[in-house]
């Protein structure tokens, strides 16, 4: 068979070196790597043969493809790749942002080589994180994300990054660590013949309780710093401030969302008894970050950093949904993934907009913009309101039916995320009245609307937005087409 | 035995005799020019690399093996009480040292033709390395213990060739004195066992050692041995002379010494401490060991070095961490290595050994091709401080990228060496299962600890500005240097930072040859002993 995911994950490599090699004309061939790869997905999704479902009570995959890496008897590593419903719709999320990032910043003239080839790396190592089916290949991939985020961040941020890219390599990868050791301690303990994932998977039930919650807790350790839940979330902010936009939108777009796939895929999947113990510590854990993403988003001045901390409440209930451990919170905390993905990326590239077209993304110094930046604003609105859960964009399928599982499985508790949603929908449609709207102020002189290639890379978003709110069945259908699909682990 | 079968398998060693005394010839001739010199050194350290290469058979390399594979991971019948033996393991390390020896040669092809003390450098060198390969051969104590010697002396007279910097001369004194200390701790401890043996052959102690057991003197012994082998090693609290001397010498010859003759130690610990203990036990529990579980060293001296790993890799992390010289910081992180490397030799099963052989394999290279960028860019005007290195990524993008490569692969990021090293030493951890994992916890977090100090070289390199060249000592100090080529690191040394770089990254991507090799040396090593 074709081998479909290498050709992937080859495009975005080759293109990433022939970005870097190609100087001032960086852009055009990051675009056109980004339109191939695109394509690919595209192929991907039409051709998507749907989830060969279970065999021996193990997950299969499609379009899978294994190779023998490091073969040493005691240690078999391969390199194995292979996709389903939840890999291929956030795959599809990489391909969007991609492009949107690359035509968003097409003007990029701080070393454009470098900055275009490092976007596509960051994108090549999630795609590659999506489709690993190899506890090693998959740590790499988790790996080789940090390192184009540490130096776009490092080199092209705010006053103060070094001090965040540091901080966010050195959280995180803290993080990952302790995951390793969990993932090696569920090969050799588990007695699994080898790194793939279809061994460890069916070794994975000999373990015991006790081990299986020990083991889900360090791997949740790797996983939630990245998401990022109370209390490991102190990096977040820090990265996404000094982040220049592209890099924000990467951060929160995709970096993010690896931890809820890892959790879904590694943990969740593999160690249901362990999921089973550790299941109210999650939930704790999903209150804090909903609580504490919003509450302390009111406060906040500056744009960047409120839509940070509304994406740390964001992802509190995509643990919430993971928590709950059925197959429809599963369903829509991947919704929800695929919908913050969009819109997060969308928000902060307005909020760059606003910064360079007024000098400053403090939301009490400017307002009433919308007479001068009339597009600006509409894609401010746009973002904001798919972001409180506006019915006919994104985030309000993912958000129903994450507050629809709660119900199913926790009944009344579904109020705390429920009146916190109208915290989220507070504090933006405040934002929006002081800045978007009222009498003008702070507004320079010279300022103008959007240049062509900004409103081209928001459209892109904006326009995924509407498509995927109304009609929503598109991504579902996909997304059950993986072990969601009739998961009852608990 | 007939010449050639007694001669044979000491090809390598010969070829580097040769060497040596050609280059002392040569230098009695008055022939001193670097070129010629370097040129004899390199050839003759590629011929015997080439043997090695050859004795491990691999592929077509097979024709020029000098041992017969009959040789090989055979153990002599007991009471012969050989002096040397043929392991495939003490091949690996042999290829392993040539390696190192080679990197610096290269580099030193670069330097002046008309340098002083060439010929001296070169020939002690060779020497240097000639015994190294004698200590991959030992099986007798005194044996190893005088092979080891035999690079000791030469090395500290490396260090101190420059008889004209006080710096170098004071390291050297240091180097010595603690040398010949701890080779005064190595010998006792070999004689406390011999008289708990009656022999000094590790092949009769293996033997024996069951009836003896461990009795207050041979633990003694053993201490002893592992206080004098852990100064050679830089093993914490015995490590303090290493930054002196690694900052006092040469760059070139710090590269040899981290990369190079640290490295018999760890080998010299293979021998004595994992050998005639491992068959012991295993005999004993009557089990293989290859059985999964680890083999238990005997409780005392397993925790004893399992502690004085885990304190090494802490304090070469944490002392590398307040550095704020390159070469200080090199050499910190090189003795919080050797921790690394001590955990395989505490786990004791034949995974534990290979991914303590390939960190020591990745260590040449990451290390010794470190210490060589920094030998080499003192001619472009870039100083000892990190803050010196300002911008020196994006001026010199190649040179750059290559020490960036070898500080991430230090860092065991993965698609490099050092990643692979540590992923199979700690998998070996966990996977031997109780109190081992805690090693592989410690060790993680030890990398973890050490991404700082790389991390922070790399903003230094990359997000800080100006450069050096700006500045007018800088600028003074680039113009005087001679002109070389290579963007002014010559091609000598371009090409050994090149080769470096290239393995690391090559064995990184695609580890199965190399560490095949090494897995199989260490399964004859562990279920053959010695």
């Amino acid at each position: 068979m074709f081998p479909v995911l290498s050709t992937l994950l080859a495009t975005l490599l080759v293109g990433t070196v022939l970005t870097f090699l190609s100087g001032k004309y960086a852009r055009w061939t990051a675009l056109l790597v980004s339109f191939a790869f695109l394509a690919e997905v595209g192929y991907l999704l039409m051709y998507f043969p749907g989830w060969p479902g279970l065999a021996g009570g193990v997950p299969q995959f499609a379009d899978s493809e294994s190779y023998a890496w490091i073969h040493l008897g005691w240690l078999q590593v391969n390199y194995t790749v292979g996709i389903d419903g939840i890999s291929l719709v956030l795959i599809f999320l990489t391909a969007i942002l991609q492009i949107a990032t690359v035509v968003y910043s097409w003007e990029e003239q701080k070393k454009p080589a470098a900055w275009f080839g490092l976007l596509l790396l960051t994108c090549l190592g999630c795609v590659g994180v999506f489709v690993a089916l190899d506890v090693l290949l998959f740590f790499l991939f988790w790996e080789a994300v940090l390192v184009p985020m540490f130096f776009i961040i490092g080199y092209w941020g705010g006053p103060r990054r070094r001090y965040a890219a540091i901080k966010f390599f050195v959280y995180t990868h803290v993080a990952s660590i302790v995951m390793l050791v969990g993932l090696l301690a569920l090969v050799f303990y588990s007695g699994a013949t080898s790194f793939d994932y279809s061994s460890v998977f069916a070794a994975a039930p000999t373990l015991g309780v006790a081990t299986q919650a020990f083991l889900f807790l360090s791997l949740f350790f790797g996983f939630g710093v990245k998401f990022p839940v109370v209390p490991f979330h102190t990096w977040l902010p820090d990265a996404h401030v000094e982040a220049p936009t592209g890099g924000s939108v990467l951060l929160a777009g995709l970096l993010l969302k690896l931890g809820g796939y890892g959790l879904i895929r590694w943990a969740v999947f593999v160690l249901p008894l362990g999921f089973h113990e550790v299941q109210p510590i999650l939930f704790v854990i999903a209150f804090a970050s909903i609580a504490w993403g919003s509450i302390v988003s009111l406060a906040q001045r500056d744009l960047k950093r409120l839509v940070a901390f509304s994406s740390i409440n964001h992802m509190g209930i995509v643990l919430l949904a993971i928590a709950l451990g059925s197959s429809l919170g599963l369903l829509a905390a991947v919704l929800l993934m695929f919908a913050h993905g969009v819109v997060s990326a969308l928000l902060f590239m307005t909020a760059g907009s606003v910064h360079h077209t007024y000098g400053t993304r403090d939301i009490a110094s400017i307002g009433g913009i919308t007479p001068t930046t009339p597009t600006l604003s509409t894609m401010v609105m746009v973002g904001s309101l798919a972001s409180l859960g506006l019915p006919w964009l994104i985030s309000f399928p993912a958000e129903f039916t994450a507050l629809l599982a709660t119900w199913d499985g926790l009944a009344y508790w579904v109020l705390i995320p429920l009146g916190i949603l109208v915290v989220t929908a507070a504090f933006y449609i405040w934002m929006m009245q002081r800045m978007l709207f009222g009498p003008p102020k702070g507004v320079p002189p010279t300022a103008h609307d959007l240049p062509w290639y900004e409103t081209a890379g928001m459209g892109i978003l904006a326009g995924a937005a509407i498509l995927f709110g109304v009609l929503p069945f598109l991504l579902v259908n996909l997304i059950t087409n993986s072990p969601i699909r009739g998961f009852a682990g608990l | 035995m007939d010449f050639t079968s007694f001669v044979g398998p000491f090809v390598p060693e010969i070829l580097l005799l040769g060497g040596t005394l050609l280059i002392f010839l040569l230098d009695v001739l008055g022939l001193r020019r670097n070129e010629w010199l370097s040129t004899v050194a390199v050839t003759a350290v590629v011929l015997a690399l080439l043997s090695v290469l050859g004795d491990l058979g691999f592929g077509p390399l097979s024709v020029l093996a000098t041992l017969s594979p009959g040789q090989i991971d055979t153990l002599p019948a007991f009471g012969s009480a050989p002096l040397y033996h043929f392991t495939s393991l003490g091949l690996v390390f042999q290829a392993i040292f040539l390696l190192s020896a080679l990197l610096v040669t290269l580099a030193s092809a670069s330097r002046p033709s008309d340098e002083p003390g060439a010929p001296i450098f070169y020939g002690l060198l060779l020497l240097a390395t000639l015994g190294m390969l004698l200590v991959a051969v030992a099986s007798d104590l005194i044996f190893l213990l005088l092979a080891i010697e035999v690079v000791s002396i030469p090395s500290y007279l490396l260090v101190g060739y420059r008889r004209r910097e006080t710096r170098s001369m004071e390291a050297a004194m240091k180097f010595f004195i603690i040398g010949a200390l701890s080779t005064v701790l190595s010998f006792y401890g070999a004689s406390l066992l011999f008289g708990a043996y009656g022999t000094t052959n590790l092949f009769l102690i293996q033997a024996d050692a069951s009836t003896v057991g461990f009795p207050v003197l041979v633990l003694l012994g053993y201490g002893f041995l592992v206080a004098g082998l852990a100064f050679k090693v830089t093993l914490v609290p015995f490590h303090a002379w290493a930054v002196d001397v690694y900052d006092g010498a040469p760059s070139d010859v710090s590269a040899f010494l981290a990369g190079g003759t640290k490295k018999i130690g760890l080998f010299a610990f293979f021998l004595v401490f994992l050998g005639p203990v491992l068959l012991v036990n295993t005999a004993a529990a009557g089990q293989s060991p290859f059985g999964g579980g680890a083999v238990d060293l005997g409780p005392t001296l397993s925790i004893t070095l399992g502690v004085l790993a885990v304190v090494t890799m802490t304090v070469g992390n944490v002392l590398a961490l307040l550095q704020k010289e390159m070469k200080r910081m090199l050499a910190y992180s090189s003795i919080s290595q050797a921790g690394y490397m001590l955990i395989g030799i505490t786990i004791g099963t034949a995974p534990a050994l290979t991914g303590a052989t390939l960190q020591i394999f990745a260590h040449v290279l990451m290390k010794g091709g470190a210490f060589l960028v920094v030998a080499g860019v003192g001619a472009l005007g870039i100083g000892p401080l990190i803050d010196d290195w300002k911008g020196f990524g994006v001026r010199r993008p190649l040179t750059g990228a290559a020490f960036a490569l070898m500080l991430l692969s230090l860092a065991g990021v993965p698609l490099t060496v050092g990643f692979v090293s540590k992923f199979i030493l700690f998998s070996a951890a966990v996977q031997a299962e109780g109190w081992f994992i805690w090693l592989a916890v410690a060790g993680l977090l030890n990398s973890a600890l050490s991404v700082f100090y790389y991390a922070r070289v790399l903003k230094v390199m990359y997000f800080d500005r100006p450069g050096p060249l700006e500045t007018a000592e800088g600028t003074a100090a680039a113009a005087s240097a001679p002109a070389l080529g290579a963007g002014g690191l010559g091609y000598g040394r371009a090409v050994a930072i090149g080769l470096a770089a290239v393995l690391i990254v090559g064995v990184g991507l695609y580890p199965q040859p190399v560490v095949g090799a090494i897995q199989m040396a260490a399964q004859h090593f562990v279920s053959a002993g010695v």
